[in-house]
């Protein structure tokens, strides 16, 4: 007898509906065969299946067994077709009544013992079982929170075989998985760090605070020990809230990687910090089948590199793309995989190879050796830093005498919050969130300038204070200034800051001071 | 010979009639040297500016300033082409349009240091540059020390702008004093370690260059013109601005500090830095690195 069910491939992130069909018939040598682009690990799930359905007390016929999962032509792999094929068989073998098994979708890892084992990516699988009119998946009870997410389909997550056989043939009632997104958002998040504990660094608080208040990306230059991975740490607790879809996109490819754990949902914009070891490899993704890397991982949230300059040359040029076009395409040969990477950079070195330039006390690097270090960082990278500011050093009697008397997150992310909402009013209906994002058009429609501001762009530039090149990213980041002001129009002050704010020039690095 | 005269280099031994007199009669005098442009000219005095390589803002203002003055007053600048003190002070005889002469520690066709190839240039055209060293020698640690008693030899006074107190500045001026040689030095702060030979030079009764009236007179050059370091003090500015300029100090200080010493918060003191840094009265060495300019 044929039987056919619905379960979900996925390939990178993108999902695809696959038919798991079986067919028991008579005739010829017992047999049992698995068909259709299967890789290794789908092909062993046969013994995996046959042992787990034995022990759940449901013996294969010795007969003729055939199972094909189509389409033949999309390669199979990883080990969530086990419940699904063990479904099709129970459904030919008529344990299971096939007409329950309609607009169902099924996915799974077996054990021998018959238990249902948790899979990656099933919150994709479930948003395009639901896209293709399914109103029902069955899923592992570890993974039941995560498919919850998606709403307008019942979730069901089961435990084992058995269990599942019941529920399917209405023996038993297993309550669908309930799962507000709403209300895990709602809930306040605490931090392990705040900027509470962060002394003086006035100037770099407040570059980062304008940095993430548009998601302008930022290079946080500073001395050894002057606090800069610190107030990287801090960060997290300053990042505006996240939406419902923005939610929905980073636990996609947190489910995707398998790093979604038992509450089933990112509801805190990630913060993402790989040693500067990372291969080029895994800061783009990789793998025979692709698998989200740091960039992606970043998506919504921060990418934060540490000792900027020891990064691998190659793994450095490679978030060229990504943080342009914000996704990145990963082509291997089975296929082009596209994952999202609209994140914030935020990188951090120190200005030389000791790390105390210009403090010529202590700096004794020349020239060529600063230059150097400097020039690890390609131009067109930096030219994708919107904000540099520098992180000082820390004197001790400085740090003695300082009283806990400095700014909490709370406040900053509050005025952050206020200015993201500033932000998300003006791009309403488009695809735009941050000023960040904008194009040239949309610069001359938000950042117009006044008489008296374009003069004071006109004399920074014959004074040299500034270069054609960051002209655009100067008015990007003013315009956020303003926003962090309630200011309709951006005004001389904002500008002034935004230039102070503007890219490293090399003329400083030579040793021509 | 010819490749040399294609490159307009000349070779002059003591038995040439060109060859600098001041050169003929010191310690371990050079057998022959390589010219390139013209020698300094002996009936007028000729003044060596050297220091620091990695030197201060400060240092960079002085060399400067004293180059400019000195030379306007009719004084040949002498120095060795390096960075830092000695490449400005040429620098800025050159521009001001006067001869300059660079004494090299290599071949006279190499160019060392790549960033001073602008002035290895201009140079030849008013003044010149000498080397003992033939055409095509790379640049090795023990040349310089030795370059130095040229230096000194051709200069009539020393003026040592920036110095450490271990460093190839106190060579100079340990053969100057053998070759009987005017020491000057600027002064600089205590606790500066780049100001901290030419402050050990005072000690040792090196003359103290306060102004470059004080060298021109110490050379018997008297002028009317008063040449003093103009502070600028009498750019109008406004009551905030006052108060920013008066915490900036002449060596770098971050946003911080400033921040704290103007009890201002950081974006109304960027606001003030750009405006000062509009009328040249600040500058941003470094990333968020402000000083005052003199």
């Amino acid at each position: 007898m044929f039987s056919s069910i619905n379960t979900v491939a996925l390939y990178g992130m993108n999902a695809i509906m696959i038919a798991a069909e079986a067919d028991i018939s008579a005739g010829g040598l017992p047999v049992f065969e698995m068909v259709g682009f299967l890789g290794s690990e789908v092909k062993e799930s046969r013994e995996r299946i046959k042992t787990a359905m034995k022990n759940s007390g449901y013996i294969l016929p010795p007969k003729r067994i055939t199972v094909n999962l189509s389409p033949a032509d999309v390669r199979k792999s990883g080990s969530s077709y086990d419940l699904a094929v063990a479904f099709s068989l129970l459904s030919s073998m008529g344990i299971v009544l096939g007409k329950n098994l309609e607009k169902t979708a099924v996915a799974g890892e077996l054990s021998l013992s018959g238990e249902v084992k948790a899979i990656t990516g099933v919150l994709p699988m479930v948003i395009e079982a639901k896209q293709n009119g399914c109103d029902r998946f069955i899923v592992p009870a570890d993974n039941a929170m995560e498919g919850a997410a998606v709403e307008g389909i019942k979730i069901i997550g089961v435990k084992n075989l058995q269990e599942a056989v019941a529920y399917i043939n209405e023996e038993t009632e297993i309550e669908a998985t309930s799962f507000s997104l709403k209300d895990a958002l709602a809930k306040p998040q605490v931090s392990d760090a705040d900027f509470s504990s962060v002394h003086s660094q006035s100037a770099a608080r407040r570059g980062i605070e304008v940095a993430v208040a548009g998601m302008h990306n930022i290079l946080l230059i500073g001395p050894p020990g002057s606090g800069k991975s610190m107030m990287a740490k801090c960060i997290p607790s300053i990042l505006p809230p996240l939406t419902v879809d923005e939610c929905l996109e980073i636990s996609k490819i947190y489910s995707v990687a398998g790093l979604l754990g038992k509450e089933g949902i990112v509801t805190k914009r990630p913060f993402v910090s790989p040693h500067h070891t990372i291969s080029p490899n895994a800061l783009a993704g990789g793998g025979k089948i692709p698998k989200p890397g740091a960039v992606s991982l970043a998506h919504r949230g921060v990418l934060f590199l540490d000792e900027f300059p020891e990064f691998n040359m190659s793994s450095l040029e490679i978030l060229r793309q990504p943080i342009e076009d914000k996704v990145i395409h990963v082509q291997r040969t089975a296929g082009a995989c596209v994952f999202p990477t609209d994140f914030l950079l935020i990188a951090a070195m120190n200005p030389c190879k000791c790390g105390y330039f210009p403090n010529r006390k202590k700096c004794s690097c020349t020239p060529v050796q600063i230059n150097k270090y400097l020039s690890k960082i390609s131009g067109p990278l930096l030219d994708r830093i919107d904000i540099c500011v520098e992180s000082s050093e820390i004197k001790f009697d400085e740090l003695m005498a300082a009283a806990d008397e400095e700014e909490s997150s709370e406040k900053i992310r509050e005025r952050i919050s206020d200015a993201v909402e500033i932000q998300s009013k003006r791009y309403e209906g488009t695809k735009l969130h941050f000023n960040s994002d904008i194009g040239i058009r949309e610069i001359k429609l938000y950042c117009k300038l006044g008489l008296k501001e374009e003069r004071l762009i006109n004399s920074s530039f014959k004074k040299s204070c500034l270069s054609a090149r960051g002209f655009h990213r100067l008015l990007k980041t003013a315009r956020t200034i303003a926003d962090l002001d309630h200011s309709d129009r951006i005004k001389c002050r904002h500008l002034s800051e935004a230039i102070a704010y503007k890219e490293i020039d090399r003329r400083y690095w030579n040793g021509e001071i | 010979m010819e490749k040399y005269e294609e490159k307009e280099i000349r070779f002059l031994t003591p038995f040439d009639e060109e060859f600098p007199e001041k050169l003929k009669f010191i310690t371990n005098a050079p057998r022959g040297i390589y010219v390139r442009g013209r020698l300094p000219d002996p009936s007028r005095p000729a003044v060596a500016i050297i220091g620091a390589r990695d030197c201060s803002a400060y240092g960079a203002a002085m060399a400067k300033f004293f180059a400019e003055a000195l030379s306007d007053a009719g004084v040949q600048i002498i120095s060795g082409m390096a960075r830092g003190i000695d490449g400005i002070a040429q620098k800025a005889a050159t521009d001001a349009g006067h001869a300059s002469f660079g004494v090299l520690g290599n071949g006279i066709d190499v160019i060392y240091p790549k960033q001073n190839k602008e002035i290895f240039d201009t140079i030849v055209l008013k003044g010149g540059l000498i080397s003992e060293y033939p055409p095509g020698t790379n640049p090795l640690p023990r040349f310089f020390p030795l370059r130095n008693r040229i230096i000194s030899a051709l200069a009539d006074v020393i003026l040592v702008v920036e110095a450490k107190i271990k460093s190839g500045t106190s060579i100079t001026v340990k053969r100057a004093i053998e070759q009987g040689k005017d020491v000057y030095a600027i002064p600089g702060r205590l606790t500066d370690p780049l100001s901290s030979g030419c402050l050990k030079l005072i000690e040792d009764g090196a003359g103290i260059a306060l102004a470059p009236t004080n060298i021109l007179e110490g050379m018997g050059i008297f002028s009317t013109e008063k040449t003093e370091y103009k502070s600028k003090t009498n750019v109008p500015l406004s009551g905030i601005e006052a108060k920013v300029y008066k915490v900036l100090d002449l060596y770098p200080q971050n946003l911080d500090t400033l921040s704290n010493m103007a009890s201002l918060p950081v974006p109304d003191l960027l606001t003030v830095l750009l405006q000062l840094q509009l009328k040249d009265l600040a500058e941003e060495v470094g990333k968020n690195n402000y000083l005052r300019k003199v």
